[in-house]
């Protein structure tokens, strides 16, 4: 066994194939994605019970440099959603396994031939916001406002280390254990097949998620005043991203609230696969019995909050008359701490 | 021709740290195995060089080494397929993820762990046939299995595999391909008890399908297709 700088380094040194940096490439996007998830979670649930707070959420992801940060998230998650397909293409025909190098060579080339266009696209919607006159937000405005995220972060794992200390204690259990867990488990088998279909069927939600934020509106459309909203056939008149938010939430399709059922399925398809990934990673390099736990802890407990969180917003909604106290959030920005976390 | 000889070397009762040894070798045959330049090191050089071999004709899998970056049996390289100008660079280490012994030797007792876990022996499903001979198989079951028939745990693949190296506990491509001879053996009754040992946290959901394993192995062996076939079978729930 290796340890976590040996591991790291020998992966760069070992002259794998391609399939070694596919690897690479898949586990880095995918971690980079799942700590967006987790702030892009939150600062949604603020569209529903901050909607001043939101307001600045939004500002944010209109500043530069959230800007460059789109792009290598958007970047990220077609070269994962590729690879994905490749993983699990091998993993239902492992025959096929001589056609592997070139499957990572396509894997490469779809995600540039998809890149390019949305890219440009992407583009033009930000040449053309900054056109305009925009109100940016600083970084340190950015910084003042994800500190808390920081924050929480330290105190979940902190919280969980103690408890699988506690843990450690009472039963004795501690240090790397000299044998593999032998525990028979049909819980790996299992989420091995849910890693496959989540992903499956992630990948039409996820593009159509970002064909409407991205795309079709652009990340700076959503505070546009009378800007139509994608997918409904609503306006925003306030040209508040609340608004866009609410108007979408409660547009209905024979009935049907379809945007937040799609938006609840792709809470909980992403977080599950997204926290189970992070549990892969966990699993490969903390060896420590009690670090582990704690991981394993903050993960377990760290998806359950974010599933609840998003659900709760979904239910809620965003109230009417929320469209105008974003607007008093807006203007109060960086002067009034409207924090729900009082920072 | 010249070749230049980088060689990982550690003495744990002197070294405190390993470091590269460096040697020039002259009249170096492109036909050479790099298994024969290593001796020409030890013999003509420097006596403490420490390596493993047996056969030296890449039937007893002791001399598994990384050169140039790949993890190959130093037995079976011969140094033109290397591709080197004259002067050109051989770099020889231990292979990754097991103790390091001295210099080249590692200790392959946590990799024959692993190998024992998964029963890597033949259950009789059925009582010994009337006649006391042979339990007969059809050409075509016998098939199934030959290729993973072929291996003779030199450790190439499994100390190639990123997630060995995070974590030991990992099974490993080896012991997975040994599984498979009897997994998919119709004669052999634990198959059962061997997918439930490879469905442990440790077992083969630990594959991440990176592909190392397969070119790094001197038998040719189809180990990550072996291992696609394992898990594909846990999730039947039979062969
Ligand atoms: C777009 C469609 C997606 C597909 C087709 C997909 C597919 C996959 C597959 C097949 C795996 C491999 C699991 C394994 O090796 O057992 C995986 C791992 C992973 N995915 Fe996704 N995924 C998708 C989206 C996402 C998203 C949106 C996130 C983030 C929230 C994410 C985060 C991860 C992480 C962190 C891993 C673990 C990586 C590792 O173990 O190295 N994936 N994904
Ligand atoms: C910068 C890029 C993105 C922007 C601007 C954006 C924007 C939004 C907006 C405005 C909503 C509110 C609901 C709606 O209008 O449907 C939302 C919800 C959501 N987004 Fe995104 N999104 C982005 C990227 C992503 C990515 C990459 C993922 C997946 C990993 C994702 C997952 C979600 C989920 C799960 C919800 C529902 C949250 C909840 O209901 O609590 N978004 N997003
Ligand atoms: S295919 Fe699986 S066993 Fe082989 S190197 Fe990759 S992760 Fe390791
Ligand atoms: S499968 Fe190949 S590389 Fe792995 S131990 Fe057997 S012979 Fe060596
Ligand atoms: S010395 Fe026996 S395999 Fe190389």
């Amino acid at each position: 066994m290796a340890t976590l700088v040996t591991t790291i380094t020998e992966t760069l040194r070992y002259k794998g194939k391609l399939g070694q940096w596919s690897w690479v490439l898949h586990r880095v996007t995918g971690l980079g994605v799942v700590l967006f998830l987790i702030l892009h979670v939150i600062d949604t649930s603020w569209a529903a019970f901050y909607p001043g707070q939101y307001a600045k959420a939004i500002g944010e992801y209109q500043s530069p440099l959230f800007t460059l940060g789109e792009f290598a998230l958007v970047a990220a998650i077609i070269y994962h959603a590729m690879n994905g397909l490749r993983i699990v293409l091998f993993d239902f025909k492992p025959e096929w396994w001589h056609l592997q190098q070139k499957a990572a060579m396509i894997v490469l080339g779809a995600s540039v031939v998809l890149l390019v266009p949305t890219f440009a696209i992407m583009f033009g919607h930000v040449l053309h916001y900054y056109d305009g006159n925009p109100d940016l937000v600083t970084i340190s405005d950015i910084i003042q406002s994800q500190a808390q995220f920081l924050l929480g972060f330290v105190v979940i794992i902190a919280a969980a280390l103690l408890l699988s200390l506690a843990y450690a204690l009472i039963t004795g259990e501690t240090g790397t254990p000299a044998r593999p867990n032998r525990r028979p488990s049909q819980f790996d088998a299992w989420m091995w097949r849910f890693m496959r279909l989540s992903g499956l069927l992630i990948v039409p939600l996820v593009f159509g998620h970002l064909a409407m934020v991205h795309l079709i509106q652009g990340v700076f459309d959503i505070t546009t005043s009378g800007h139509s909203i994608v997918g409904t056939d609503a306006v925003n008149s306030s040209g508040k991203a609340v608004e866009f938010v609410g108007r979408r939430w409660d547009y209905l399709v024979a009935g049907v609230a379809i945007w937040r059922i799609y938006d609840g399925a792709l809470l909980a398809l992403v977080v599950v696969h997204g926290f189970n990934g992070l549990r892969y990673v966990v699993n490969d390099y903390a060896h420590d019995r009690v670090v582990r736990r704690a991981l394993t802890l903050a993960i377990a407990f760290g998806a359950a909050a974010l599933i609840i969180l998003g659900f709760a917003a979904l239910l809620a909604g965003v109230d009417e008359t929320a469209y105008g106290i974003a607007k008093e959030g807006l203007e109060s920005f960086s002067k009034v701490p409207t924090s729900p976390f009082g920072g | 021709m010249k070749v230049k000889f980088r060689i990982r070397r550690f003495n744990p009762e002197v070294d405190k740290k390993p470091y590269w040894g460096e040697y020039t070798l002259d009249n170096v045959e492109p036909t050479d195995r790099v298994l024969e330049l290593l001796h020409r090191v030890k013999w003509e050089q420097d006596g403490t060089l420490t390596l493993r071999r047996s056969c030296a004709h890449g039937v007893c899998g002791s001399d598994a080494v990384r050169i140039n970056g790949v993890n190959k049996l130093a037995c079976k390289v011969l140094v033109k397929s290397l591709n080197l100008k004259d002067g050109g660079q051989i770099q020889v280490e231990p292979i990754l993820g097991l103790p390091v012994v001295k210099d080249l030797v590692v200790d392959f007792e946590p990799f024959f762990d692993h190998y024992r876990s998964v029963m890597p022996y033949f259950v009789p499903a059925t009582p010994l046939p009337g006649d006391g001979r042979e339990r007969r198989q059809s050409p075509e079951d016998r098939a199934r299995f030959d290729d993973t028939t072929k291996c003779i745990l030199c450790a190439c693949c499994t100390t190639s595999c990123p997630s060995f190296w995070a974590s030991g506990q990992y099974v490993g491509p080896a012991a997975i391909v040994n599984a498979h001879r009897f997994i998919f053996d119709t004669r052999d009754g634990a198959t059962q008890e061997r997918l439930n040992i490879l469905s442990e946290e440790s077992g083969v959901w630990r594959c991440r399908t990176i592909f190392n394993c397969t070119p790094a192995c001197p038998r040719e062996i189809e180990v990550t297709r072996a291992i696609g076939e394992v898990k594909l079978a846990i999730q039947r729930g039979g062969r």
